[in-house]
């Protein structure tokens, strides 16, 4: 059975007894040469698990050979743990067990190279999304919009002047439409930049809500617990995952 | 006991619970293998019935793919999969004596036995096999597993009290009191009736 076998002081320390001194293998109290039944008895434990040392291994065997009671027990103890350690399993599993088992694993978890290529999958429609949204709001027109009201204004601020004008200064009429122009340009600009912030936050708040998706994503890719399993997640009231020490009294009145 | 899993070395085992771990099916499907026979047959002789007994080790399976993650290598997994079956066989049994009041495996039919087996053996043999099946059935819950985890699936008293969560020196009482009683079942058997578990104690000594 592959068990330690400790020494002989080790074994006395656990026997709770002491050594007796100068007799190495002996026990105190014990006069070993003619062991009685109650301190053979002690030993048929260690004796049984091949746990005892040579000394005392013979000591036993030599009160196995001149009582017939304890020859007696220690046989019906040897015939017990040959019965139990190599009689056949009279019943066996359902040759099918393992598909119905693993049938009840429902969705399993993905392997690292799908993992891989789902992630890609995922960046990539997030990639195309924040494009079309962009192309959709207008963030590559930038310019175009200031670009056409500066042109007005240049336009009107570059006009022939009146032949009054050209001899005097402007005519108030002239600074009126230039001023009026600005005024046109400036309020188009503002209207220009309050819709492209406001397309610019939907559009931060559409790519934080698809990154907080990926993370979830990925949270749960790296989670082995997401693997479902029918039955795992029911209540049970009697089986907790690392279960507490049981009461050994409790289980006893089983 | 020489089976599949007693063939699983520790590196082995390791690296295929790694690979469970990651979700690699044909892993869970191999852990399955070489654990299935021994863990049931273990819950079987705790509860005796074979279609609970089929059910508890799925469910044994089932949570410990579940908790996977939990897991740790310092330990065997079969260490960790009896845990997981023994904690399960309590609380059937609990449920059961909650609702059909005491449970009593050593009233459980025997199962037949396979007709190879039957003419292997001599009639004294298989009387005597029966006689030390009786009385283990009559143990209690922890003392029937720590002999069974220790004659069986050659468990040491750690390995035992890590399966059991108990005490070593609780362990090694109840291998203790396990033997006693056994002794005495069998003393009664051997004085009541057998003169062949004489003779086969005699040839055994």
């Amino acid at each position: 059975m592959g068990r330690a076998v400790p020494g002989t002081s080790q074994f006395f320390a656990t026997c709770g007894v002491e050594r007796a001194e100068g007799r190495p293998g002996g026990l105190a109290g014990i006069d070993v040469t003619a062991m009685r039944c109650e301190e053979a008895q002690q030993l048929f434990d260690a004796y049984l698990d091949g746990e005892l040392s040579p000394s005392l291994t013979a000591e036993l065997d030599a009160h196995r050979l001149q009582c017939a009671e304890c020859r007696r027990a220690l046989a019906i103890l040897e015939v017990t743990g040959h019965v139990l350690g190599s009689d056949h399993e009279p019943v066996m599993l359902e040759a099918d067990f393992t598909d119905r088992l693993l049938a009840c694993v429902e969705r399993p978890r993905l392997g690292r190279w799908q993992q891989v290529r789902r992630l890609a999958f995922l960046g990539g429609s997030l990639a195309a999304a924040a494009v079309i949204g962009m192309a959709f709001l207008g963030v590559f027109d930038r310019g175009k919009q200031s670009k056409v009201a500066g042109e007005k204004v240049e336009r009107v601020l570059q006009a022939p002047a009146s032949p009054a004008v050209q001899q005097d200064s402007p005519s108030a009429e002239d600074l009126k439409a230039a001023e009026q122009a600005i005024d046109e340009w400036i309020e188009k600009m503002r209207t220009s930049l309050e819709v492209k912030r406001q397309s610019g936050e939907s559009l931060q708040k559409a790519l934080d809500l698809t990154i907080l998706q990926v993370l979830d994503i990925l949270e749960e890719l790296n989670d082995p617990s997401s693997l479902h399993l029918p039955g795992a997640d029911e209540a049970a009231p009697f089986l907790p995952i690392k279960p507490p020490p049981v009461d050994d009294e409790d289980v006893d009145d089983l | 006991m020489t089976d599949d899993a007693s063939k699983l070395g520790r590196d082995q085992e390791k690296l295929l619970v790694q690979r469970a771990q990651a979700g690699d099916r044909p892993a869970l499907r191999q852990l399955v293998d070489f654990h299935k026979d021994r863990l049931f047959a273990f819950i079987w002789r705790m509860v005796r019935d074979h279609h609970e007994a089929e059910d508890i080790c799925q469910e044994a399976f089932l949570k410990a793919f579940g908790s996977l993650d939990t897991f740790s290598s310092e330990y065997r997994f079969s260490t960790w999969l009896f845990t997981i079956g023994y904690r399960v066989c309590l609380n059937r049994m609990r449920r059961k004596k909650i609702f059909a009041g005491e449970v009593d495996v050593s009233t459980a039919a025997s199962p037949v036995t396979s007709g190879a087996a039957q003419t292997a053996e001599s009639d004294e043999a298989g009387r005597v096999r029966d006689v030390v099946w009786s009385a283990v059935d009559r143990l209690s819950p922890p003392q029937r597993a720590t002999i069974l985890l220790f004659y069986r699936n050659d468990f040491g008293c750690h390995e035992i009290a890590r399966v059991l969560q108990l005490p070593v020196a609780t362990v090694k009482s109840h291998l203790h009191r396990a033997r006693a009683k056994l002794k005495e079942l069998l003393e009664g058997a051997w004085d009541g009736q057998s003169q062949e578990l004489r003779n086969f104690s005699q040839r055994a000594g």
